[in-house]
C-alpha cells in the first residue's frame, strides 16, 4: 500500500495538512501532481511556502483537483515512497456551481479507490453545530465506507483554536470506536503520531 | 488485467458521479450508495469483476466520446431484452435485425465499438460466439468467375457464430455490374437470409461513400435497419484519449507537452480524416520512444522523470 487520501470537508485545513506534513517529513520543495476532473494532469514544482499561499484557501471549495504529492518515509534502513493525494472537500448539501460539483464527484470517485483515508475534521467547529465545517452526516459516510479499507484514521484538525478541546470530545462520541489523531495543521502538532500510524500501515 | 476491473469500477461510479454533478445527489447520499454499491456488487479488492456483458458496457462506457453510439447500443441491448421477455409472454415478436452500417473515417473507434457488441450480443444470447471477423475488399471479393463466391463464403463460415465486419464496404460496389464486389454482395446478403439467427453483418466505411453505397443498393437498405455515425472525436476528445492512453501506461503529459500536442493536433484536424484516435496513439507512442532516448544518457532518472512526456518529445513530430 503506497497510496494515501486526504478527504473532508470543504475548509477543514486537508491542504495544509498535506503540504506542513510534507514539510515535516522534511520537503522544501514539491512537486504536485494536478489531476482535474476533466481529466487534465499536470505536474507544478512548488516551494512549500509558495503552495501555502497559492493552494490553502481563505475560502472554502479552494482545491479543485486531486493533488499528490510524494513523500519517503524511512522504513528499516531504506525508504519507502509513498503518496499523499489532497482532494477537493466535500460538503452535505448540493452545491450550486456545477464545477465545485464536478470536484466533489471527482473526490467520490478518489474515496471508492482508496485503501488509506486520512479524514481531516475542523475539531474547532465540530461544536458550533451550524458551521460549515461542523460535524456532517458526509463525515459519518465517510467513516462508514472508510472503514472497511486497509486503513483509517480520523485527524481532528485546528486544535490550535478556542472551542476544539471540547469539539474533540464531541468528535469521539459521535465517530466512536476509530483511530482519531488530535492535530494543528498549521501548527504541526501531532505529526509524530500521524507519521508513524503512515508509516506502519504503508509498509 | 486491473485495469479492466477499474475500468468496471469506474463506470458504475461514473453513474454516481453523474448524478453528484449534475446536482441530483448530495455528497453523502453518493457515499452510501457507494457503499452499498461495493458491499453487494464488487468488493474494494474486486476479484470478481462481474459478468461478461457488464464488463462489455462498462468497457464501451469507458470509451471517450461516442455518446450517440453508446446511447444506441444500450437502446439495441432494451431492445433485445424486451423482446425476449415479449416472446416469453407470447406477444408478437419483431423479429430482431441487427445487421449495421457503420459511418465514419477511420480511427474513430468502429471496429472496437463492433468487438464490444459481438460480446453484448452472445451475452443476450443472440450471437453464438460473438467474435469478429474483419474483411475488406480483397479478402472477399476473387479474380475469376466462382473465386468470390468461394472467397465470400469462406468469410461468412468463418464468422458464423459472430460478425463479420466489412470494413470500406462500399468499394464492393466499386467497378460496377461487371465487377466481382456485385457478386460478393449477392452472397453477403443470401448468407444474411440464410443464418439469420447466427450473424451479423456490420459494412463499415467513409461516411459519403457509405451513403452514396446504400443509394445505389437499395435492396440493401432495408436489410440494415442500425445506422451509427462515428463522428470525428473532438480536439478536447483526442487530448484525453491521450491521456488516458498515457495514464494507463503509467505516463502523463507535463503541461508543455500537453500544448504541444493540442498543437499538432490542431494542425491535423485541419486536414481531412484526421479525428482520429489512431493518429494520436501514433504520436504518443513515438513520444514514448523519444523520451526512452532522451533518458537513456541519463545515469539515475527518478521516478517523475520516467513518468513525465515532455515538450520535446513530442517536438519535430511530423503528424499527418
Ligand atoms: N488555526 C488553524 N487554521 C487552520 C488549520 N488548518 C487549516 N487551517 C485554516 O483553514 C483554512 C482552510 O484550509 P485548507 O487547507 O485550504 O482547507 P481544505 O480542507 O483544503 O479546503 P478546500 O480545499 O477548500 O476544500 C485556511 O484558512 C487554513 O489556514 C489549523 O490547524 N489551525
Ligand atoms: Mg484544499
Amino acid at each position: 500500500m503506497r497510496d494515501c487520501l486526504i478527504v473532508g470537508k470543504t475548509h477543514a485545513g486537508k491542504t495544509l495538512f498535506v503540504l506542513n506534513f510534507a514539510q515535516y517529513l522534511g520537503l522544501d520543495n514539491v512537486d504536485l501532481i494536478f489531476k482535474y476532473p476533466n481529466g487534465l494532469i499536470e505536474k507544478k514544482t512548488y516551494s512549500i511556502a509558495k503552495a501555502r499561499r497559492e493552494l490553502v484557501g481563505p475560502i472554502p471549495h479552494t482545491t479543485r483537483a486531486l493533488q499528490t504529492v510524494s513523500i519517503d518515509l524511512p522504513v528499516g534502513k531504506g525508504v519507502k515512497r509513498c503518496f499523499l493525494t489532497d482532494t477537493s472537500g466535500l460538503i452535505d448539501h448540493i452545491h450550486s456551481d456545477v464545477e465545485v460539483r464536478r470536484a466533489i464527484a471527482q473526490t467520490l470517485g478518489a474515496i471508492r479507490e482508496a485503501d488509506l483515508i486520512l479524514h481531516l475534521v475542523d475539531a474547532a467547529a465540530v461544536g458550533v453545530s451550524d458551521a460549515p465545517t461542523a460535524l456532517g452526516e458526509v463525515d459519518y459516510q465517510v467513516a462508514q465506507i472508510a472503514q472497511m479499507r486497509g486503513g483509517y484514521a480520523i485527524l481532528a484538525n485546528k486544535m490550535d483554536l478556542p472551542g476544539a478541546v471540547s469539539g474533540l470530545a464531541k468528535l469521539k462520541l459521535e465517530l466512536p470506536g476509530h483511530r482519531l489523531f488530535p492535530i494543528s495543521a498549521l501548527y504541526k502538532r501531532g505529526f509524530r503520531e500521524v507519521k508513524s500510524y503512515v508509516q506502519h500501515l504503508l509498509c | 488485467m486491473v485495469k479492466r476491473v477499474e475500468r468496471i469500477k469506474y463506470a458504475q461510479l461514473d453513474r454516481i458521479g453523474v448524478l453528484v454533478e449534475k446536482g441530483e445527489l448530495t455528497p453523502p447520499a453518493a457515499l452510501a450508495s457507494i457503499r452499498k454499491s461495493s458491499e453487494s456488487l464488487i468488493p474494494p479488492t474486486a476479484t470478481n469483476p462481474g459478468s461478461p456483458l457488464e464488463k462489455a458496457l462498462a468497457q464501451l462506457d469507458g470509451l471517450v466520446g461516442l455518446t450517440e453510439v453508446k446511447q444506441l447500443v444500450h437502446e439495441i441491448k432494451a431492445f433485445i431484452e424486451i423482446q425476449q421477455k415479449r416472446a416469453r409472454e407470447g406477444l408478437a415478436n419483431e423479429p430482431l435485425a441487427l445487421h449495421q452500417i457503420f459511418k465514419g473515417n477511420p480511427g474513430t473507434g468502429k471496429t472496437t465499438v463492433a468487438r464490444i457488441l459481438g460480446v453484448i450480443f452472445k451475452e443476450l444470447g443472440v450471437l453464438s460466439k460473438g467474435h469478429l471477423v474483419e474483411v475488406e475488399r480483397a479478402d472477399l471479393v476473387g479474380e475469376y468467375i466462382g473465386h468470390t463466391a468461394q472467397k465470400t463464403r469462406e468469410q461468412i463460415r468463418k464468422a458464423l457464430g459472430g460478425i463479420l465486419f466489412v470494413d470500406e464496404a462500399y468499394s464492393l460496389a466499386r467497378g460496377g455490374e461487371k465487377d466481382f464486389g456485385k457478386e460478393s454482395i449477392d452472397c453477403l446478403v443470401k448468407a444474411m437470409e440464410d443464418h439469420r439467427d447466427d450473424l451479423i453483418l456490420i459494412l463499415a466505411g467513409y461516411r459519403e461513400e457509405m451513403e452514396y453505397f446504400l443509394q445505389a443498393n437499395p435492396g440493401l437498405r432495408s436489410r440494415f435497419p442500425i445506422r451509427i455515425d462515428f463522428p470525428d472525436y473532438s480536439l478536447e476528445e483526442l487530448l484525453e484519449i491521450a491521456q488516458v492512453f498515457l495514464a494507463e501506461r503509467d505516463y502523463y503529459l507535463t503541461p508543455g507537452a500537453r500544448e504541444e500536442l493540442a498543437r499538432q493536433l490542431l494542425v491535423t484536424q485541419s486536414l481531412r480524416h484526421s479525428g482520429n484516435a489512431r493518429l494520436v496513439r501514433n504520436i504518443i507512442e513515438r513520444a514514448m520512444r523519444r523520451q526512452a532516448v532522451r533518458l537513456s544518457t541519463q545515469p539515475n532518472p527518478s521516478r517523475d522523470q520516467l513518468m513525465a512526456i515532455e515538450r520535446v518529445d513530442l517536438e519535430g513530430g511530423v503528424a499527418a
